[in-house]
Parts: C-alpha cells; structure tokens; sequence
C-alpha cells in the first residue's frame, strides 16, 4: 500500500529491508532519500539570496515595473539639457541670447551659481558647476519623488510579512545572522533605487562625456561619479532603513505602506506651511520697509523692484525628510557649505540609526520568547 | 559511543523566570523523543540547541560545536521543523524548498535540483508549484519537513512533526523519520505531544517537566516492567483458566481490557499458560511479556516534577 503520491509505504514495516527497499508504485523521479555532500558556497554571501529573492517577488508587482519604465524618462530630458550644454559650450556666441532668461532666475545659491558660470568664458569651470547642477535636480526633482513611491510599493511587504507568516524561524535556524538578514532586506530596496536614480545618473554622465568633443572634459568633471555615488548613499540609506523599520512595526503590509507615505507627505506640508509663513512674514516686512521709504521725486507711486523673494526657512522646515535630503545633496554636488547642511545630515543620521535600533529589536523580539 | 548532543547544567531565565533548570543531557545517533507537558521547556531547549536565545549558566556540544560559539556551525548542521506554521509569503513550495538549501549554503542551481529530489521524498507532487498560502495542513507539515532535510543535516530536531495529520499520512511522516535514522544515520530529537509516536519509533526517551529532565533512558529500559509479567489474551471465557493458574501459585491480575497478567519469567509462565488453557479446553489468543506504557511513565515524570516544587 502506497500513499497517494506514489511515495513510502504507508504501514510501518518491522523490518529494514523494508525500509530501504524501493517500492515498485513509486514515482519515476523518486530515489528516496540520498545523502548530500558537494561544496557549499562561502556562509558571508547568504545576504545576496535574501535580496535575490526580494528583488524576484517585488518585481511581480505590475505597478513597480511601470513606475521602473516610467523612472528613465526624466533621464531623457536632463539628457537634452546635457546636449544643449555642449551645443552651448562648442557655440560660445548662443550664450547672448540666454542672457535675458538668466537675469529672471530665482535667487537661489545654485542659480546665481549657474548664472555666474554661464556668464565667465572659463567653459570648464562653467561646464563642471552646469552639469552638477543638472544631475543634483536628477535626483532632486523627478527621482526623490519616484523614490518614495518605488519604496513604498516594494518595502511594506518585506518585513512586515515575515513576521505575519512566522518566517523568521525559517531565517534564523539557518546559518544566517540577524544583520545579515538585514542586509539582505536592505540591499532589495537599494538594487531597486540603484536602477532609478544612480544608473541613470551615472548614464547622463557618461552620455554627457561622449556628447563633449575633448578628452579634457574627463578631467574636469572626474568627480561626477563619486558624487552620484555619494548622492545616491544619501539618498538610499537614510530611506531604505526607515522604510523596514515602518515595515517590521505591523504584521499588516498596508499599514506600513501608509506610515511610510504620511512620514513624506506630512514632512512636505510642514515644510510648505512653515515655508510660507516665514515667507510672507519677510516679504510683509519689505513691503513695509519699501512703503516707509521716501518717494523718488516726480513719481506719483512707489514702484517696487523686481524680484523674487527668496524662500526663508525655520526651524520647523528640518521635519521635512526630502527638504533634508535635498540639502545634503546640494551638499554633495557641491552647491553648499557643510556647515549649512550640518543639522539635515544629522537629523538624516538620527533617522538612520534609530530606525536600524528600532528594526533590529523588532527582528529579534521573536527569538527571545 | 560520542554522544552527539551532550548539555551540562544548562539553565536559562526568561527574566525571573526559570526556563530550564540545570539540565545535564546525552544524545545519541537514532530517534530520541523529547516529551513534556505545556511550558515544560522543551521550546526552550530546542532554541538554546540551535543558538537562537542564551544560555544563562552551563556548557554544552553540538556534534564538534560548542554552544553559545559556534551557533552558526551548529545551525549549519542541524535540519530544525518548527511547530509554528511558518512559511514564506508568495512563493511556490519548490521555491521556498530551494530557497531555505540556498540559506543553508548550497548553490542555487544544486539547491533547486535537491529540492525537488527532497520534495519527491517528502510526497509533494505537482502541489510543488503552487503557492504556499494554497497548502493544507498536510501539505506544509510536509514542506516543513522538506525544508528540513534539504540540506542533508547529521542531525534533525522535528517539532511536532506529525500534528494535523490524518492517520495514514502520520504513518508515512512517521516511515520517513525511521528511515532517515536507520538507513541514513540521522540523530532525530522528536518533540511531540503524540506518546503513541515515540513510543513506536524512538529509541531514547527524554522527558522534561518544569524545565528539569524527569526520564532520560532508552526506550527498551523504560518499557521494562519492574517485575516481570507476562499478558494472555484467550478466546472464550477465562473464569477456568484464571483459577487453575492461580491453583499452580501464580500471581494473576484481571485488567480492565480483558487481558490477564501473571506475574513471573516470561519463559517458566509459557509452559504454565499452555498447560491450564489445554486442560480447560481454551484457546490462547496471545501471551506477551508485558510492557510499561509510555502514557504511565510520562503520567508518573510529570507529577513527580510536579510534587518536587
């Protein structure tokens, strides 16, 4: 008597030979049991499984692969202004009529920097602070929003159903640490990140460097790529590590996925609404100071300059987690002092180590009862 | 012999609470079944064998590894099925088969080859190649076992293996231990609640109660009565036969299932029994030495643990 798949007898036998003899209904591809001794791969690399796998699963989803298609095509455009760069810089006498639209740039440390630039005849120099400029709103712009989408569609299932499903036992009676199973969590989000914001930079660079019609510009703009790296660093850890720790706070996928969108959206209104309150405070107070001048004589009203008024921040703005990122990636592609970004890389390294603190007890917590 | 789980005085606390309380303990090659009541520790002792929580005072080996230090070779050796249904979220059973050989070191190419070996072992046929949230209680006690074994550990540590199952398929989990300790050498630790399973394939017995080992024997010592008895079973009515054995001297006991039991050596009772159930006119239906049950020495473990505190 054979069970239902073919397989061992289903009465005990008393005897051993019974055991090991092979029963004439079983399957063609069942040999029983058979020993196993090949090489095994070194234990260190057992993190990589974690993300294959990770990486496999998330990929499944249809939204994460439109929204993966639809992350390069920012690339495209930064791609034209990289070209229009180069025309620019083969074609000096097109400069006099970008002229009237660099006067009307906000008054920002950037722009004023790219108007500086564009204005010298040093075109290395020039070319150094425009394509810097051009990659640090790469990542400023479009990808930093699409980052946080991409992260929450693939970052609230990673722990979070681990912990539904009691996987961790499976895990952990393997040869296989709790940083190690971090790391192979963490590594998903940042081979997923890597693809929409670091391989596209690092394209446009390089696209860039073929577009330009001399080798000295490999000399000039050496440091781009350790700067998207550096950026890209930036960009991952603080984000990766918060989203698994909103993912190994709730065996419910959903509810991590919504903390992980209000932390952003949250963070963005109080930087608008603090933002626009310092804002209309200073722009009260130059008005004021405007209207208690002394008039030009002949003039029957005031007429005010123009400008735009730079946008003043407050204490409040440094809750706001892509205003904090965007300041250490000025930072980064060297558009600020580290000085002025001081707080944000802190409170970005405070984010860091808490919410690894904070994963890693939650991983833990299982084992110990 | 080496034995190849040897435990000195370990004790854990859970905060204040004592967990396991100087356990000293050998394990050899073969079934050894790891029994006690709920909260007896046996979770416990499994998670300190496999490196997952710390001992708080003792030492103990693990084939040629060491306890607290070696967690990672330990666990490389050690094929462990949880009690608790636990799986991976999303993924076919070949796929999470494979995926628990990757962790435990086999390439991935040879992991997936393994894997349907193990499962064809295990009886999972084309239900392989469905998700696991699919599977029924049968199905993933079976997975679980298969995740097991993937990596062809020495030594395998089955918690509740054989619970959810139906009979027919008990017997078969129950088949697959046998032959993984017989044929291939395996030390198997078999946690469970099911006494009738250790008591038909274990060859040791351990018995925890209040984090303390009550019983560790082989099961042919257990099961040796304290005075030798031999059971008859008849067929037709034993009133004859019961008072011309008690004629020749002889001890009898009537028993609530209808067996007689006579105290003596099992070989001088034989001649006795055939002679009286010849002059009565009786058949003999079967005459056996006489056992003690796995049920009564738990019973007994557990309340001595108990009256000990």
């Amino acid at each position: 008597m054979t069970d239902a798949s073919g397989g061992l007898p289903t009465t005990i036998p008393a005897a051993r030979s019974e055991l090991t003899a092979v029963p004439a209904s079983r399957g063609v591809n069942n040999l029983g049991y058979r020993t196993w001794s090949d090489k095994l791969v070194p234990g260190w690399t057992r993190w990589w499984v974690i993300t294959e796998v990770g990486a496999r699963r998330a990929w499944q989803s249809r939204w994460l692969r439109r929204m993966m298609l639809f992350a390069w095509l920012p690339a495209i455009w930064f791609g034209v202004g990289f070209f229009l760069w180069e025309q620019l810089a083969t074609h000096p006498e097109w400069k006099s009529g970008l002229h009237p639209f660099l006067l009307d740039l906000p008054d920002t440390p950037e722009l004023n920097r790219i108007q500086v630039a564009m204005s010298s005849n040093d075109v290395e120099q020039s070319r150094h602070t425009v394509w810097a400029w051009l990659l640090l709103s790469f990542f400023r712009n479009p990808q930093a929003v699409l980052m946080v989408m991409v992260i929450g569609v693939i970052s609230p299932p990673l722990i979070s159903q681990d912990i539904r499903s009691r996987a961790f036992l499976l895990y952990f009676s393997r040869p296989l640490t709790r940083f190690e199973y971090l790391i192979g969590k963490l590594a998903t989000l940042w081979a997923y990140l890597a693809v929409i914001s670091t391989l596209p930079a690092l394209a446009l660079y390089v696209m860039g460097i073929l577009l330009s019609q001399d080798t000295v510009v490999i000399q000039s703009t050496w440091d781009m790529p350790l700067r998207i790296i550096g950026a890209s660093v930036v960009l991952m850890l603080p984000t990766s590590m918060l989203a698994l720790c909103c993912s190994s706070l709730t065996q419910e996928s959903r509810y991590a996925a919504f903390g992980w969108f209000a932390i952003w959206i949250l963070g963005w209104f109080t930087y608008v609404a603090a933002t626009s309150v310092e804002t209309f405070n200073a722009t009260q107070e130059a008005i004021e100071a405007h209207e208690q001048a002394p008039r030009q004589p002949g003039r029957r009203f005031r007429r005010p300059e123009r400008r735009v008024t730079p946008i003043k921040e407050s204490v409040w703005t440094h809750l706001s987690l892509y205003h904090g990122l965007g300041r250490v990636q000025r930072w980064m592609f060297g558009f600020a002092e580290f000085k002025d970004v001081a707080v944000s890389a802190a409170i970005l390294m405070a984010v860091t180590l808490a919410s690894l603190g904070i994963t890693y007890y939650k991983i833990s917590a299982p084992m110990r009862v | 012999m080496t034995a190849l789980i040897d435990l000195v005085n370990i004790t854990k606390y859970y905060g204040r609470f004592r967990a396991l309380d100087d356990v000293s303990l050998q394990i050899h090659s073969g079934i050894t079944g790891l029994l006690g009541p709920n909260g007896a520790g046996k979770t416990t002792l499994i998670k300190v064998l496999l490196g997952l929580v710390r001992i708080t005072s003792g030492r103990g080996r693990l084939l040629d590894f060491e306890l607290g230090r070696q967690n990672r070779e330990i666990r490389a050796h050690v094929g462990y099925m949880p009690e608790d249904d636990c799986y991976l979220h999303g993924m076919t059973g070949v796929e999470c088969v494979q995926f628990v050989a990757q962790l435990s070191c086999l390439p991935a190419v040879e992991a997936l080859r393994r894997s349907h070996e193990i499962l064809d072992f295990c009886g999972l046929a084309q239900e392989r190649y469905r998700t696991v949230e699919t599977y029924s209680t049968g199905m993933r006690q079976k997975l679980r076992f298969a995740q097991a074994i993937v990596h062809d550990p020495p030594v395998l540590i089955l918690d509740e293996p054989t619970s959810g199952l139906d009979p027919e398929e008990r017997q078969v989990m129950l088949n697959r231990i046998r032959v993984l300790a017989r044929d291939h050498g395996k030390a198997v630790l078999l946690c469970t609640h099911i006494l009738p399973d250790v008591q038909s394939i274990s060859d040791a017995v351990v018995i925890l109660a209040r984090g303390r080992i009550q019983v560790a024997d082989t099961m042919a010592e257990l099961s040796r009565p304290t005075t030798p008895s031999v059971e008859v079973r008849l067929m037709g009515e034993s009133d004859r036969f019961v008072e011309t054995i008690r004629g020749r001297g002889i001890r009898v006991d009537l028993q609530s299932n209808g067996g007689i039991l006579l105290q003596g050596l099992p070989d001088q009772l034989a001649t006795h029994v055939w002679q009286a159930a010849s002059a009565c006119g009786i058949g003999v239906r079967s005459l056996t030495p006489s056992r003690n049950s796995l049920e009564e020495i738990f019973l007994s473990a557990v309340r001595e643990g108990g009256s000990r505190d």
